[in-house]
């Protein structure tokens, strides 16, 4: 996308969806938030019990209907609640962000990463420099209206 | 007396431009650049229409679209009393004068059936009417059929006019266009063409008389209704001939004369619209009840409701007309190649056809 | 029972029969013109008759629907004891939508195979065509032309006419695309998509059959809607569902009847699986599909 579309009015509009597993990364926001990190604001959270429940199509869905980015975040990997969640989502998540470009979806909007819930620091860094990313991509095309 | 013009091969563009300039002008084209099959669509200035084969899909979707919005709705809370909610309606019906060019007599044989049931009985259906009534039909002279038409099996042919407005007849120049009826002829003076000689005029009605008694397909599946209700229990004879089915729902879809219907709501937030889309008989969703039972749980039982609906119980209701047009879309867009016409032939014979 | 193909409406279009006693043999047969994966029927909806109880169930398959009964096995939908599998080289089939729209043929009579040509008899003449010109796009691209899992082998095993490093050169062609035409090419094509489930219902791995997401109503994925966004939809939720278990055995793009390219989706899906997992599905009926299995220590992730 060009970069005049970024940093015009659209900016305001930008949407993140995070997918933050219950345990590690939604703590981590929470540990970010309670230590008053700043942060940006474009992210909207849903908390998942897991990574591993996050069916690609999760990330698929919103990227298709018009979100700008979505993220996913969970514990890391051999450090899941559930022992092995995030190991199978990593395989799928991996796959899927290889696949995105294909069908004509940029790829950078899409990220997967791993947060502790003691890594509030962490957890700034990362959305901040999603958010940036996104900001940089600029607004989805795929935006309905 | 009905008036003609003439269109000559590369005189179709203007005449469509012109055309489309007034009303919405529907054409079948190629799908693709590289692609076998066609579908109609809008034409505006640069469209290529293909004439020469049937489409793929037919014009079904131009009177009964895929899916519509039926209605609109909205909840508007009171600022004062949230327990008291108004529900805000709006349906808007939106009929454009309409020509549909160079459809085949099976495309246009699939919407009297559509007459009856839409706007035959005590309720009419307003969307579909409205649209039926600014629609007309320039229909080809069909001059290519293929191993899976049978037209003339079902009570039409290749040449029947019958619901349409206009015949386009193919000459080696161009194209006879004739007003069959009184309302087309605003639309041939649209059109505007050159005037027909007589050796043009001559040419079509040769053509004309030659294709009405061309027989496409073979036998007679008029009257299959009580073969039908014959074979109804008989599930070894349902099972015999179409267990390749693969329950997609294909030949519903590419049919003429398929009109089943599904409504849902689809609501978000505060708003909604009240969709109706296509459905379905091929699909275990289309009887599947609320409890849970379904009472055509197999392809089967679905099939033979295929083969019921179309050929025993729509004559039953409309006075012998069937619901099949003979256009051979089911049989030549089948994953599995089921031959629809064997099917309903075979009712009639006592043994099992399975052997 | 043994399911294996026989001659439909007319000499060029092939439709499966279900042989039930030896007096149906004779309606057998095999050429290039047996398109369709049969191995679905196994799986999906009610066989009948139903099999009794220890009696096996004979099926043709050719390398690539062999591949389907692998990945069936692996997934325990499938015993491998149940099966008679007669496995058939191929050397691959043809687009028949093609050779009719091509040809423009009608009133056919026979059709036979002669070398490398396909010849067509009509009321007029013999008509011959190259069987290389008319084959199926899954076809030229094949890599398993030999059934990987049988009982008995009909023909004499063939070389692959296609090479592992150029398995993938549709996929590689649509990446030299940018993105945006990218985006434009799935949209034009999947844009003509009428949701008539048809590619869904002929994979043999779709198992969900009647059950699929698509048309579930709780949890809702997609509306009554036909607009483009819930056509893409559908298309991801198809071919995530068979990200790392796809065989290729091309029948979703076969039976489109509005002739999108959905392989192509399953096949990028396969080179990424191949590439950063080193899989390829169906070949080893003791192996498990990636996506179903992690590695802790996952290298190149």
């Amino acid at each position: 996308m060009d970069q005049s579309a970024a940093s015009g009015a659209l900016v305001d509009s930008i949407r993140i969806i995070g997918f933050l597993c219950n345990w590690c990364s939604y703590g981590g926001a929470d540990t970010a938030g309670v230590c008053r990190f700043k942060q940006p604001t474009d992210l909207r959270v849903v908390r998942v019990p897991c990574t591993g429940r996050v069916d690609p199509l999760f990330v698929a869905k919103p990227l298709i209907y018009g979100a700008d980015g979505v993220l996913v975040s969970g514990c890391h990997p051999k450090d899941c609640h559930y022992a092995v969640g995030n190991l199978y989502a990593r395989r799928r998540l991996e796959v899927l962000k290889n696949f995105l470009s294909f069908m004509g979806i940029d790829q950078r909007r899409f990220r997967y990463t791993w947060v502790s819930a003691s890594e509030g620091q962490r957890w700034q860094q990362v959305v901040s420099e999603f958010s940036e990313t996104i900001h940089a991509v600029g607004p989805n095309p795929l935006a309905r209206k | 007396m009905s008036r003609a013009i003439f269109i000559p091969r590369d005189g179709l563009h203007p005449v469509l431009d012109r055309l489309s300039a007034e009303m919405d002008v529907w054409v079948p084209v190629a799908s693709g650049p590289q692609k076998c099959g066609g579908e109609f669509v809008r034409y505006v200035p640069g469209t290529v229409p293909v004439l020469e084969r049937q489409s793929t899909t037919p014009p079904k979707r131009i009177l009964l679209p895929q899916v519509e919005s039926l209605l609109s709705y909205a909840y508007v809370k009171d600022p004062e009393d949230a327990s008291r909610v108004k529900i805000n309606l709006q349906a808007e019906i939106a009929a454009k004068p309409t020509v549909v060019f160079g459809a085949r007599p099976c495309d246009v044989r699939g919407f009297l059936l559509f007459d009856r049931v839409f706007t035959g009985g005590p309720f009419q259906d307003e969307y579909y009417r409205k649209r039926r009534e600014n629609t007309f039909f320039a229909t080809l002279v069909c001059r290519q059929w293929d191993a899976a038409c049978f037209c003339s099996s079902v009570g039409s042919g290749p040449a029947d006019m019958e619901g349409s407005d206009l015949r386009l007849t193919p000459l080696e120049d161009g194209f006879l266009v004739e007003a069959i009826n009184r309302r087309a002829h605003p639309i041939l003076k649209l059109m505007g063409g050159e005037q027909p000689t007589k050796t043009q005029l001559e040419a079509a009605e040769n053509l004309q008389k030659e294709t009405t008694e061309e027989q496409v397909g073979t036998g007679d599946l008029t009257h299959s209704g009580d073969d039908f209700r014959g074979r109804f229990e008989d599930l070894e004879y349902w099972r015999s001939m179409v267990s390749q089915c693969i329950s997609c729902g294909v030949c519903t879809f590419v049919c003429p004369t398929c009109y089943c219907f599904s409504i849902t709501d689809e609501m978000q937030g505060l708003e909604g619209e009240r969709l109706r889309s296509w459905d379905s008989c091929m699909f275990y969703q289309y009887t599947l009840e609320a409890s849970g039972h379904n009472p055509r749980p197999s392809k089967f039982e679905r099939y033979r409701n295929r083969i019921g609906h179309k050929f025993s119980f729509i004559p039953a209701k409309y006075a012998g007309m069937i619901g099949c047009c003979g256009c051979g879309r089911c049989i030549r867009s089948c994953p599995v190649s089921i031959d629809i016409r064997k099917v309903v032939e075979n009712l009639k014979e006592n043994a099992c056809a399975c052997s | 029972m043994v399911i294996g193909w026989g001659t439909g409406y007319d000499p060029l279009h092939v439709t499966p029969v279900f042989l039930r006693g030896l007096e149906d043999v004779s309606r057998l047969i095999w050429n290039p013109l047996c398109v369709q994966n049969l191995t679905g029927y196994l799986v999906k909806g009610a066989l009948t008759p139903p099999l009794e109880e220890g009696k096996k169930i004979g099926i043709c398959v050719r390398g690539c629907d062999s591949r389907s009964l692998v990945a069936l096995i692996q997934e325990k939908l499938l015993s491998r004891e149940s099966l008679h599998i007669f496995g058939i080289p191929c050397r691959g089939t043809l687009d028949v939508r093609r050779l009719m729209n091509e040809s423009g043929l009608s009133q056919i009579r026979s059709v036979t195979i002669q070398g490398d040509h396909l010849v067509v008899q009509n009321d007029e003449e013999a008509h011959r065509f190259p069987l290389e010109r008319f084959l199926a796009r899954r076809c030229l691209r094949c890599r398993h032309p030999n059934p990987v899992i049988y009982d008995e082998l009909v023909y004499q095993p063939i070389t692959p006419r296609t090479a592992p490093e150029d398995a993938y050169r549709d996929v590689e062609a649509m990446e030299a695309r940018s993105l945006q035409e990218r985006h434009l090419f799935w949209s034009s094509e999947l844009d003509r998509c009428i949701r008539c489930y048809a590619c869904r219902n002929a994979c043999p791995l779709c198992i969900c059959q009647d059950r699929c997401i698509a048309e579930t109503r709780e949890p809702r994925w997609l509306t009554q809607r036909v607009n483009l966004p819930e056509k893409f939809l559908y298309h991801f939720i198809h071919a995530l569902h068979l990200a790392g278990r796809c065989t290729e055995c091309g029948e979703c793009e076969r039976v489109c009847p509005m002739e999108i390219p959905v392989t192509l989706i399953k096949e990028k899906l396969n080179q990424i699986t191949r590439d950063l997992l080193h899989y390829e599905a169906g070949l080893d009926p003791e192996a498990l599909p990636p996506l179903l299995t992690y590695n802790p220590n996952e290298a190149g992730i």
